[in-house]
């Protein structure tokens, strides 16, 4: 198959589908097809099928109406447009079909950004809900079970959090950290470092471990003792930027005790479930972002051996790249000071995250 | 908002793409070179893709402007 994107060359640019096989994608703006109609079809191969592309689904749609006039016979678009490839949550069964418990990751390739469900006992818990809230009612009910809490690992800049949109819609309790969200326009109830929380009747244990240093109140929660959901703090292949806030120096000195005295001493046996990835290959062969923390640590070495806070400063410092302006007003909206309609929130929720630390270029090279 | 002399207007409004670029190439090709075409769109994804469309077709945008809901594009005919 050939992706079609038709949008312009900026905003292909900026943003486009991919996935974790390789696939043909062209980009040719719909304005070629109505300047130079014949040359433009010319280069779109006819003996494949053909997805359109575009922003909204309008282009798309007429794109494909003149591929349909030129004779080509496989033609479908992408109804929604791009946003719909945005909004997109792939959920994946992380733990066995034999355990009392399931455990969802839900992959978000527009953003590259995981969050999880935990079902027991008819009742569902979501970790770091997008907004796509949909999607999580329909999966809800395709598990035969209830969405009653959501947790969040900390207050998000990167996207839009559904949290609230499902608390108000379906009664579900907010978990949070006041480190993040104590100023927050909406109820929520603290999590606090080394309490335990469970789901249904005698479900699996969520134990909190406060793991600050990419917000203050960062938080992750480990699992049946076996997974760690470990949100923005701990990537497979990197760890949670510090420099978002305009704090580098107070949070990279959070994260260095975060690293060392925390994480490090946990059970390297812990699968780690991360809140972002930085590239398909850190997939399993199940399509699944999991892995062990003891090879985690082991292969991030660079991060988790900083002799010392100082040290640590520097090499974020090094690394630092320029956080997106739009971060501050998601921020707004994930504190629930700021509504925007549905339409500014799809296009505020676009593209890649930019939340990793470091591509170790300084280190490495 | 500029004050732009212009000779001919045409109303996007409400109209999301392709048809924004499909009027506007229509009104231009109809418009004699040197003469300006004001267009007015809502819809916030003009703004990359008239810029482009320009660009590829050797028009030249005098201005273009946005006062929260409405885009104003003034487009001399190149």
């Amino acid at each position: 198959m050939i992706i079609l994107d038709v949008r312009n060359k900026e905003d292909f640019s900026r943003f486009n589908v991919e996935g974790p096989f390789q696939f043909d994608i062209m980009n040719i703006p719909y304005f070629d097809f109505i300047e130079e109609e014949i040359v433009s079809v010319s280069k779109v191969p006819q003996d494949k099928p053909i997805k359109v592309v575009c922003a909204k689904e309008g282009s798309a749609q007429y794109v494909g109406e003149i591929l349909v006039n030129h004779g080509f016979e496989n033609v479908s678009y992408l109804s929604g447009g791009i946003k719909t490839w945005g909004n997109l949550l792939a959920p994946k069964r992380i733990n066995s079909q034999s355990d009392s418990y399931a455990l969802f990751q839900f992959i978000r390739p527009g953003k590259a950004s995981c969050n999880y469900g935990l079902i027991y006992d008819a009742e569902m818990i979501i970790f770091d809900p997008s907004k796509n809230i949909e999607f999580y009612e329909s999966f809800a009910i395709s598990q035969n079970s209830k969405i009653v809490k959501t947790f969040e690992t900390h207050l998000q800049a990167d996207y839009i959090s559904g949290s609230k949109e499902i608390a108000n819609k379906t009664g579900a309790e907010i978990f949070a950290h006041n480190g993040d969200f104590k100023e927050a326009s909406f109820q929520y109830s603290t999590v606090n470092d080394g309490e335990s929380y469970s789901v249904g009747k005698d479900g699996p244990e969520i134990r909190v471990l406060h793991s600050p240093g990419h917000t203050p109140g960062s938080t992750s929660y480990i699992v049946d003792n076996k997974y760690i959901i470990s949100g923005d703090t701990v990537f497979i292949q990197s760890i949670g930027r510090p420099d978002l806030g305009g704090k580098v120096e107070e949070w990279s000195i959070m994260l260095y005790d975060t690293l060392t005295n925390k994480i490090m001493g946990l059970n390297g046996d812990l699968d780690v479930l991360p809140g972002h990835y930085m590239d398909w290959n850190e997939a399993n062969s199940d399509l699944i972002f999991s892995e062990k923390l003891a090879y985690i640590i082991k292969h991030n070495v660079h991060v988790y051996n900083m002799d010392s806070a100082e040290k640590f400063t520097e090499f974020i410092k090094d690394n630092m790249r320029k956080s997106p302006d739009i971060y501050r007003e998601i921020r707004r909206v994930n504190t629930g000071w700021l509504d925007v309609k549905l339409d500014e929130a799809d296009v505020m929720d676009l593209g890649k995250n930019e939340c990793t630390a470091v591509a170790y270029n300084k280190i490495k090279g | 908002m500029s004050d732009i002399n212009f000779d001919q207007k045409l109303d996007c409004r409400g109209l999301s793409c392709p048809l924004p670029v499909l009027k506007t190439k229509k009104a231009i090709d109809e418009m004699t070179v040197g003469t300006v075409l004001k267009m007015v769109s809502t819809d916030p994804g003009s703004k990359n893709d008239v810029t482009a469309w320009a660009k590829r077709t050797g028009n030249e945008i005098l201005a273009a402007e946005n006062d929260g809901t409405d885009f104003v594009y003034f487009i001399k005919k190149g």
